[in-house]
């Protein structure tokens, strides 16, 4: 192999080099793009459980009482027992675990949604501490509360007022915005897991649809192995029972219903489809530039050139335009990966996730995570293009060149 | 059956496509430094004869001796790096590599050889200054005239140090003046530096430098 007369040749051949190496770049954009966009929505669709620092959320759905008054539990979310709790955390693959408690609240003069957390566990909704507009968050054994901003400011309520809640008296601490956090398990109203835990085994009405003990819950968030997330939440079914509610990565990739986000093997297709075009544009280009050529490889032959000399020269040639496809074809699916960048997309939360009564205002709205589409490419899909491009280069030139380095120099060189 | 002296032997050489027999049970030698020429009108098979004495081409029947090898049974491979080390050719359409410049086509052989770039060009720059085509070093064929390309096909043939040059209608493409020139370089190489070579053409003024003139006629050998 002569490496001068590579890029002698190849820049000679302006024309037709710079369509090969266009046609497979391009072939190569499209399978980066493609793949970067699956998991743009992939982690797109991991947004709204990871602003929750979890991979699975957990509800179990169940009745409401008929009569709505004082603390009920959401029909799409009842008693989770603690012995069950106790079984989910013992299944492998889970690698932490956040409990709270999601209560209706039909007081006499108001209707209040209220979440009660784990004020430091960094696995469920303690996100909400970046979100205080005004106080501080909840201190741990304090019985105080938070209360969303929008209403605090619709029903007038104020730093250090004191709201009744259940028959309960709780001093406002803080006010919080929490439109741009997640939006599971939205609350009109925030305070300590072991407040709810107790409202909710005091209420009778509660209690006559969906027995509760005060170490129970009914809402989890599990943060698990990412290889494992599948086989967790089928565990998970399996201890309570299949109508339980297990809301995945997955399953709000299935919920975006994008076709990027259907499924992975669109893209596999696509990007296969891209591939196969790349290819083909590279073969053919490469193919009439052998042909033309074959002249000249028999005078190579000629001279002394052996079959594996005239392979490597081609072959040389066609790694060479493997690879600069590949820096190129990156080059475009940066550029393509910053423009989709720009892009919005909406998550769709399942009312279930973030139950509100519908009678009451804004309660039947759809709710959406809107988020940038965040497209990057990875080192490693960049990496492995790279390569598949320089595969793709090397294969076409020892194809091409076993091919043609069989000619006998005597047919090619007789004289016109 | 083979004089010592004889750098180029064939015997009983046949070539048939098919059915048709283009090369006829030839046998002929070439001695050491001689020069002969090889005549014989279109399509009388001198072309196909001298690629199967150069190893280009297998022949149907019939053996070839090069340098005191039978190249007959030799594979492609081998007949190829036998040709790097033993043989050059020139060309009646010169076949120069277009995107290789005149010292580069020179130095086409070398290529595939470990050898510094320093050392190709140094054995190709004066192979052309030799030609009187010094100032033509980095012209690319298209920038040349066809007697400049001949000559820079002759350096080509010359770079490996050959034993035999093989020679096909290197006029052929050129006008007389031009054509009397190269001829004038190809005695020269045969005079003064004792090269044999075998030249193919259907012109016999040209045939007449040669030392001994061999005619062939459908296939056959005349003399």
């Amino acid at each position: 192999m002569n490496l001068r007369y590579v890029f002698k040749e190849l820049t000679h051949q302006k024309r037709r080099t710079i369509i090969s190496i266009l046609g497979l770049s391009i072939g190569i954009a499209l399978f980066v793009i493609l793949n970067a966009l699956s998991l743009a929505y992939h982690e797109a669709a991991r947004a709204p459980l990871k602003e929750v620092g979890a991979d699975i959320t957990v509800q179990r759905p169940g009745n409401v009482p008929q009569e709505l008054v004082g603390a009920v539990f959401p029909c799409s979310a009842v008693t989770i027992g603690e012995e069950e709790i106790e079984d989910i955390k013992a299944i492998p693959g889970i690698r932490g675990m956040g409990k709270a408690v999601l209560l209706w609240i039909f007081d006499p003069n108001r209707a209040w949604i209220v979440l009660g957390i784990e004020q430091n566990n960094p696995v469920g909704p303690s996100i909400l501490k970046n979100f205080i507009t005004e106080g501080r968050y909840l201190e741990t054994g304090k019985p105080e509360v938070l209360v969303e901003a929008a209403y605090a400011r619709q029903f007038g309520i104020r730093l250090g007022d004191h709201v009744n809640v259940a028959g309960r008296s709780y001093p406002v601490v803080g006010l919080i915005d929490a439109s741009h956090a997640s939006k599971i398990a939205v609350a009109n109203l925030y305070l300590p897991l072991a407040e709810a835990q107790a409202i909710a085994a005091a209420s009778k009405n509660l209690q006559s649809v969906s027995p509760f003990a005060g170490e129970d819950v009914n809402l989890l968030f599990i943060r698990a192995d990412q290889d494992r997330i599948t086989t967790v939440a089928a565990a998970i079914k399996g201890i309570l029972g299949e109508k339980a509610t297990i809301a995945t990565p997955e399953s709000f990739l299935k919920l975006l219903g994008s076709l990027f986000a259907l499924s992975d093997k669109f893209t596999l297709a696509a990007s296969i489809i891209a591939m196969i075009i790349a290819i083909l544009v590279a073969f053919k280009t490469m193919a009439g530039n052998v042909a033309e050529r074959a002249r000249e490889i028999g005078v190579m032959k000629a001279v002394g050139w052996t079959h594996r000399n005239v392979t490597m020269q081609l072959l040389a040639e066609s790694v060479i335009q493997g690879f600069a496809a590949g820096v190129l074809g990156l080059l475009i699916a940066q550029a393509a990966a910053f423009a989709l960048g720009f892009m919005t997309v909406n998550i769709p939360i399942p009312w279930e996730m973030s139950p509100t009564p519908h009678f009451l205002p804004g309660g039947g709205d759809p709710l959406f995570k809107t988020l940038r589409l965040p497209v990057h490419i990875p080192w490693s899909l960049a990496a492995f293009a790279l390569l598949l491009s320089v595969i793709i280069g090397g294969l076409t030139g020892a194809l091409l060149g076993r091919h043609i380095s069989k000619i006998k120099p005597s047919e090619v060189l007789r004289h016109e | 059956m083979n004089n010592k002296s004889d750098i180029l032997v064939g015997v009983d050489l046949t070539k048939t496509y098919g059915e048709l027999a283009v090369v006829k049970g030839v046998s002929l030698a070439v001695r050491a430094g001689e020069f002969v020429s090889l005549v014989g009108k279109s399509g009388c098979g001198k072309t196909t004869l001298l690629s199967i004495l150069s190893g280009l081409e297998h022949p149907t029947h019939g053996q070839a001796f090069l340098t005191g090898k039978e190249i007959t049974g030799a594979s492609e491979d081998e007949l190829a790096l036998f040709r790097r080390e033993n043989v050059g050719f020139i060309f009646q359409s010169f076949n120069l590599i277009p995107t290789l410049s005149a010292w580069e086509n020179v130095a086409l052989p070398l290529f595939p050889i470990q050898m510094s770039e320093a050392e190709r060009r140094r054995r190709a720059t004066e192979l052309l200054d030799q030609m009187e085509l010094a100032h033509r070093l980095e012209h690319l064929p298209a920038a040349l005239s066809g007697g400049e390309k001949q000559r820079v096909a002759i350096a080509r043939a010359l770079i490996n140090n050959p034993k035999i040059v093989f020679a096909d209608e290197p006029t052929g493409n050129l006008d007389t003046a031009t054509g009397d020139a190269i001829m004038a370089i190809l005695n020269q190489l045969h005079r003064r530096k004792g090269m044999t070579i075998l030249m193919v053409t259907h012109e016999p003024e040209l045939a007449k430098t040669a030392d001994r003139v061999l005619h062939m006629q459908d296939g056959e050998m005349l003399s």
